[in-house]
């Protein structure tokens, strides 16, 4: 099995593997910890609050699964609040402590009393590709993808990220730093674009020799 | 703007009626997962889906067609049709479904709609379904004295994410959107407002564009799809300038 995607109660599994296996990549969704060590990759998806996430991990025994999966230099996604639980902390409802994997933190969008900019963020908007990244292999500059997130991520460091978009203040869209990737948004959402991005995703699970 | 197909469901299959008339109605597939796919293929980045049955039922009645829709294609969906408690919308939420729909419920039950704007922000819309400018419910089988303005102004203030208006007459018959009342309706709102109900030619989409900027965020297409009177790729290209 090629992609182990992790069941820890949130998130919508199937869509994400759904999406795998439209691009010919083999997905299990899985809260076994044998399971996900056995995967060549690993996917985390998120949705709803980032302290129900983490608490959620912990509950099902899968932080570990986890930490053992991004150290073993696997190729590791995560997906929406699953790429903010990457990070130090968030805000949201917060501060909330996160994996800390990467330097940073997730902040709500500040500008949520405009009616411009309503927040959660839902809908199209566009990647701008900054560090490359394997992930937004042959994603032109610009290309839409599907948002739904009221926080977002503020990476330290900007060799991590891969692409950023803007909606009231430009955001961490994606991360790629070595095996570790993330999407903000939804690629099992995105169309195309989207499948392009699993795919992009299986070729680098594909050509890992870990 | 948004080109939004329509795949409304009764019975398990992908049909149309006629200004939302039960007996005038048009077996376009029955394979609803599949004509979602065929528009996924043709560009559309959201789906429209509303279950016919549940309208009238007041519940939920082609779940498994809208599960297989949500799991099966690459873009958000919109689910509208018999959704009268928070519960449901949360049964919804749980299949995939990224945002779902209240109708009857605005009117007869504007605490529920409320209840669910508040457990699950951003992911509530209101459809307003009007004829002659007052608000329709049950399927359509209703109408209220209650005007579409005054309705979308509450559900706005309740916390709703969209709305969606339709004009009762227009609907099924390619006659023609009712740009006028829908750009009313955007410009005395502050969230985004979908148009829906009568689009038959580019024209019709073509009218719609100049008020996006107030507030026109996308436009629901139904038949014209599926008798080919517009092509939903070219609409897409149309609309995206």
């Amino acid at each position: 099995m090629e992609v182990a995607v992790i069941d820890y109660g949130m998130g919508n599994l199937r869509s994400v593997q759904k999406g795998f296996e439209k691009v010919g990549v083999t997905a299990e969704v899985t809260r076994d910890p044998d399971r996900i060590a056995a995967a060549r990759g690993v996917v985390l998806p998120g949705v709803g609050a980032f302290g129900a996430c983490m608490e959620n991990l912990a509950q099902y025994g899968l932080v570990d699964s986890v930490r053992s999966a991004i150290d073993s230099g696997r190729p590791f996604l995560g997906i929406c609040v699953g790429l903010q639980l990457l990070f130090e902390e968030s805000e949201e409802y917060g501060p909330v402590r996160g994996l800390g994997v990467l330097a940073g933190r997730c902040k709500r969008f500040a500008h949520s009393d405009d009616p411009e900019y309503r927040v959660p963020h839902m809908g199209w908007n566009q990647l701008e590709k900054k560090a490359p990244s394997p992930l937004l292999d042959g994603i032109d500059d610009g290309a839409f993808v599907y948002f739904v997130h009221s926080y977002y991520a503020d990476a330290d460091d900007p060799g991590i990220v891969a692409a950023s978009t803007v909606y009231g203040n430009e955001f961490v869209a994606c991360v790629s730093r070595d095996n570790v990737h993330g999407c903000q948004f939804h690629p099992e959402k995105s169309q195309t674009v989207g499948l392009k991005i699993l795919d992009n995703f299986g070729q680098i699970v594909r050509r890992s020799k870990t | 703007m948004l080109i939004i197909p329509a795949i409304d469901l009764r019975a398990g299959k992908c049909v149309r009626l006629l200004r939302g008339d039960y007996a005038h109605e048009t077996v376009y597939g029955d394979d609803p997962a599949a004509m979602g796919r065929r528009w996924v293929a043709e560009g559309a980045t959201f789906l429209h889906v509303v279950d016919l049955d549940g309208a009238l039922q007041g519940q939920t009645v082609n779940g498994a067609a809208i599960a297989a829709l949500c799991s099966s294609l690459a873009i958000p969906i919109q689910v509208g049709g018999g959704v009268r408690t928070v519960e449901r919308a949360g049964i919804l939420f749980g299949m995939g479904v990224d945002r779902v729909i209240f109708g009857t419920a605005a009117l007869e039950e504007p605490a529920v709609v409320a209840d669910a704007c508040r457990r699950f922000p951003g992911r509530i819309a209101v459809g307003i379904d009007a004829r002659d400018g007052k608000v329709a419910v049950k399927g359509w089988t209703e109408t209220s004295a209650v005007t579409a303005a005054d309705l979308a102004q509450r559900m706005q203030d309740a916390g709703a994410a969209r709305i969606i208006y339709t004009d009762i007459s227009r609907d099924g018959t390619q006659e023609g959107v009712n740009a006028e009342a829908t750009a009313a309706l955007a410009a005395a709102l502050e969230i985004p407002v979908i148009a829906s109900g009568g689009v038959g030619t580019l024209d019709h989409i073509r009218a719609l564009l100049p008020h996006e900027a107030i507030g026109v965020e996308g436009v629901i297409v139904g038949r014209a799809l599926y008798t080919g009177a517009v092509d939903l790729a070219t609409a897409i290209a149309v609309a995206a300038v």
